[in-house]
């Protein structure tokens, strides 16, 4: 790490603490409890695990996209409409292959809802940072609908699907806990994410209109057709995570499956400086925070709260850092 | 002897990648004198202006001013959307109470101008004005500071010939008051006509000092030097039609180009002169198929489609692109990355789903050595290297391979004087291989030294055709400003 990295990390670390002791807890013990609640055991690193794999999704979504220039930040719309189609699916398929169909239509779904927001961007030149916030929107109300009229499954509380026959469930990766393969999935979701943009001819076509636009323009790259294409496969990362969460953790569909981790996603990103193999690394840490904060609360008495400071700080820093490095002088 | 107005003594400027643009430069100049800083393209000029004017802090040395210094920067530093009073007072603005005292500030704006014979409408938005009255706008805003010391960064650029005269009035007016003034040009008419001292730059140092009524082929000599490396030689070759513009309509306003026909044969280099802003844009615009025209194109004998550069590019165009920073290169990327760009979907380099690294690498390694490009790796990053060779990494990439037609736009603009002999050698050397070369230059000696054919470009349409052999400074000069031959 640079010494700048090294520097927002102790700067975190001090805000941190001092917001401990403004809540009026002992920062040691608090960091301790954090600790315990992320990796005190079996069951705690699982659950980070879990929470590692459903940050991972949306991460690396956000990171496809701001490659390309453009902001996701509708990966919880993606999220919900990718869980949706997979807890529909999943619930109503006969026979084999259910799981392989609920991941595949809540991968299409989320890419649907991704190009919804591409193809506005590509053919009308409209903002997908707006686009994909009201698609977010419109994804939870479009769950809601289904659900509670034309879809509801008998005997339902809720705005929920049935619960999924086990043939659509993800196989787990540990007994007694909720670690699935949707772990691995992510890891080598982002191993080839991190091929297509170094190696291929369209992550270097991508890559360059997200640097320089009006380069890559003359270059004779599309740029609408990157828009589009670049948002479908953000939506397509984030519908198939949504599809995870459903396959894998909740086993049927409920529209508050995604409790922000799209937005959560955004600070993983950029912690991970976009590049995928980092952003595993980020996504892990970000779990901690997020999977030890109940802990600390309970044992600690440092609300959660403290949690999302410090994720905010991160990306503060984060951008304080890029601000110096770009000072650098160069001759005109 | 008179009182300063400033004061530099030893200047030494060196730029981060240990770029020296200065070495040593002593300049004094007097108040109420008109000083030129004369030099070729990056000789240092404008680092020694920035510096004269506190824009820029050099490595070591010591710049003494009278008092304020202004400066009107050669391409113009407007707010384009606010009118002409609010620009000439950002952040000065008379006040009444807590309220800005609009009819106080344009009243300002209109006697300044009066006083330093600087017609302005101080109601008029700056984006409706031509480069004449936006520059009279820059002057103001500078002067409204009442600065002891007035530095102009190529201000004749952009104007035509009978606005030069104008603003060379407004200059003595300005100096008889006492202003010193302080012009950075490299265009040796201009000097003649109103300079009392000229010191001449040639990489980095100062070359020469003059007074009034020296010799301009005595300054030329300076500037250049004459350690210029020869240019290629000139090969005769039968040519064949290549390139055809014909009725092309583009680009809006004053620099719109209204019905522009052009032929560009293979084996011949076709000069565009100009004054800045008389169409030269929207035509390089409308070849690259990067912004809408009327009329028709067609390379090889067939037609260009509007808005698709990547067609262009499969049939055979590439661009040495005016702006290199903007247009043309991606800073942050490597050069081996910068060379791929525009042939990442052809064989050798693409083709396939993946890119072909090891291609990429011999076409670099070939690139870098063919322009004698100073990187320090091919993986350096572009933002690392100097102007100078970054335009030649710009124009190793467009012509890495053998085009059909080369679009090259100001192709050797801001770079030292051996980079540009360089550059100017391999174009004559495409054109020798047969390739249709369109150069689109502001600098008429360049176009003087490989251009085939001159075509002059006077608010948009052609206003004149002449031959190698028969380059005439005077008659194009006329052409330029729109007098019409007998």
């Amino acid at each position: 790490m640079t010494r700048s990295a090294w520097a927002a990390l102790a700067v975190l670390a001090l805000v941190g603490a001092g917001a401990t002791l403004l809540a009026g807890a002992n920062p040691l013990a608090a960091f301790a409890a954090l600790l315990r609640g992320a990796l005190g055991g079996p069951q705690q690193i699982a659950e980070t695990l879990v929470q590692t794999a459903s940050l991972l999704f949306p991460a690396l979504a956000v990171a496809f996209a701001l490659r390309a220039g453009l902001f996701n930040i509708g990966a919880d719309g993606q999220a919900v409409v990718g869980g949706l189609a997979a807890g529909l699916i999943g619930a109503a398929w006969p026979g084999a292959g259910a799981l392989s169909a609920a991941l595949a239509g809540g991968t299409l779904a989320g890419a649907v809802w991704g190009a919804l927001a591409g193809a506005l961007r590509a053919r009308f030149g409209g903002s997908e940072v707006i686009a994909t916030l009201m698609l977010n929107i419109l994804a939870g109300l479009l769950a809601t609908y289904l659900l509670s009229g034309p879809l509801r499954a008998p005997g339902a509380d809720g705005p929920e699907t049935a619960t999924l026959p086990a043939s659509a469930w993800l196989p787990l990766l540990a007994q007694d806990t909720r670690l699935s393969f949707a772990l691995p999935l992510a890891v080598l979701l982002a191993l080839a994410l991190q091929f297509v943009l170094a190696r291929t001819v369209y992550g270097f076509e991508l890559r360059a209109a997200g640097k320089a636009p009006e380069v890559a323009r003359r270059a004779g790259i599309d740029l609408g057709a990157v828009a589009f294409s670049a948002l479908s496969f953000s939506g397509a990362i984030a519908g198939l995570g949504g599809a995870t969460i459903v396959t894998g953790v909740l086993h049927r569909f409920n529209p508050a499956l995604s409790p922000g981790y799209g937005f959560i996603g955004i600070a993983v990103a950029l912690v991970g400086g976009l590049e995928p193999l980092r952003i595993i690394v980020a996504a892990f840490g970000f779990a901690i925070l997020q999977s030890g904060s109940l802990t600390m609360q309970a044992f600690a008495h440092v609300p959660r709260d403290v949690i999302a400071l410090l994720e905010g700080l991160a990306i503060v820093a984060l951008a304080a850092r890029r601000a110096f490095v770009a000072r650098a002088p160069v001759p005109p | 002897m008179d009182a300063f107005a400033l004061e530099l003594r030893g200047i030494v400027k060196t730029y981060a990648g240990g770029v020296r643009a200065l070495d040593g430069v002593d300049v004094t100049i007097a108040r109420g004198e008109i000083h030129a800083l004369c030099g070729e393209n990056g000789a240092g000029k404008t680092t020694l202006a920035a510096i004269a004017a506190g824009r820029l802090r050099p490595t070591s040395g010591s710049v003494t001013r009278a008092g304020n210094a202004g400066f009107v920067p050669q391409h113009p530093h407007l707010v384009d959307r606010l009118r002409v009073w609010e620009n000439v007072l950002l952040g000065r603005e008379p006040r009444r109470g807590l309220r800005l005292d609009e009819r106080a500030a344009r009243e300002d704006v209109a006697a300044l101008g009066a006083t330093y014979g600087l017609p302005v409408d101080p109601r008029a938005r700056v984006e409706t004005l031509d480069a004449g009255a936006k520059q009279r706008v820059e002057i103001l805003r500078e002067l409204a500071r009442e600065p002891a010391l007035l530095i102009l960064d190529e201000p004749t650029s952009a104007l035509a010939p009978a606005e030069s005269d104008v603003l060379f009035d407004v200059l003595r007016a300005l100096a008889a008051r006492g202003t010193a003034v302080l012009v950075v040009t490299h265009d040796l008419g201009d000097v003649a006509a109103y300079a009392e001292r000229i010191t001449v730059l040639r990489a980095g140092r100062v070359a020469a000092r003059f007074e009034r009524g020296a010799q301009p082929a005595a300054i030329a000599g300076a500037m250049i030097g004459g350690e210029l490396p020869a240019l290629a030689a000139r090969t005769s070759r039968a040519t064949a039609p290549c390139f055809e513009a014909r009725g092309l309509e583009a680009g809006s306003g004053a620099a719109a180009l209204r019905g522009f026909d052009l032929e560009v044969r293979g084996g011949e280099i076709v000069g565009i002169a100009g004054v800045e802003g008389n169409g030269q844009r929207p035509l390089a615009d409308a070849i690259a198929g990067v912004a809408p025209y009327r009329g028709t194109l067609h390379l090889d004998g067939r037609e260009l489609a509007p808005g698709r550069p990547a067609a262009r590019i499969a049939a055979g165009l590439r661009t040495i692109a005016a702006d290199r920073q903007r247009e043309g290169l991606i800073l942050d990327w490597s050069v081996l990355e910068n060379l791929a760009l525009g042939d990442q979907r052809r064989a050798p380099l693409g083709g396939g789903l993946t890119l072909h690294r090891g291609a990429m690498r011999d076409r670099s390694a070939s690139v870098v050595e063919r322009f004698d490009v100073r990187a320090p790796s091919l993986d350096a990053r572009v933002s690392m290297l100097s102007g100078g060779n970054q335009q030649k990494l710009l124009a190793g990439r467009a012509l890495a391979e053998t085009p059909r037609l080369l679009l090259a736009c100001e192709p050797t603009r801001g770079i030292d004087v051996a980079a540009a002999a360089l550059l100017r050698s391999r174009l004559i050397e495409a054109r020798n291989a047969g390739v249709a070369v369109l150069a689109i230059s502001l600098e008429l000696d360049e176009l003087f030294e490989i251009a085939d054919r001159i075509v002059v470009l006077f608010r948009g349409a052609g206003a004149g055709e002449f031959e190698r052999g028969a380059f005439d400074r005077a008659r194009i000069g006329a052409a330029m400003a729109g007098v019409r031959g007998r």
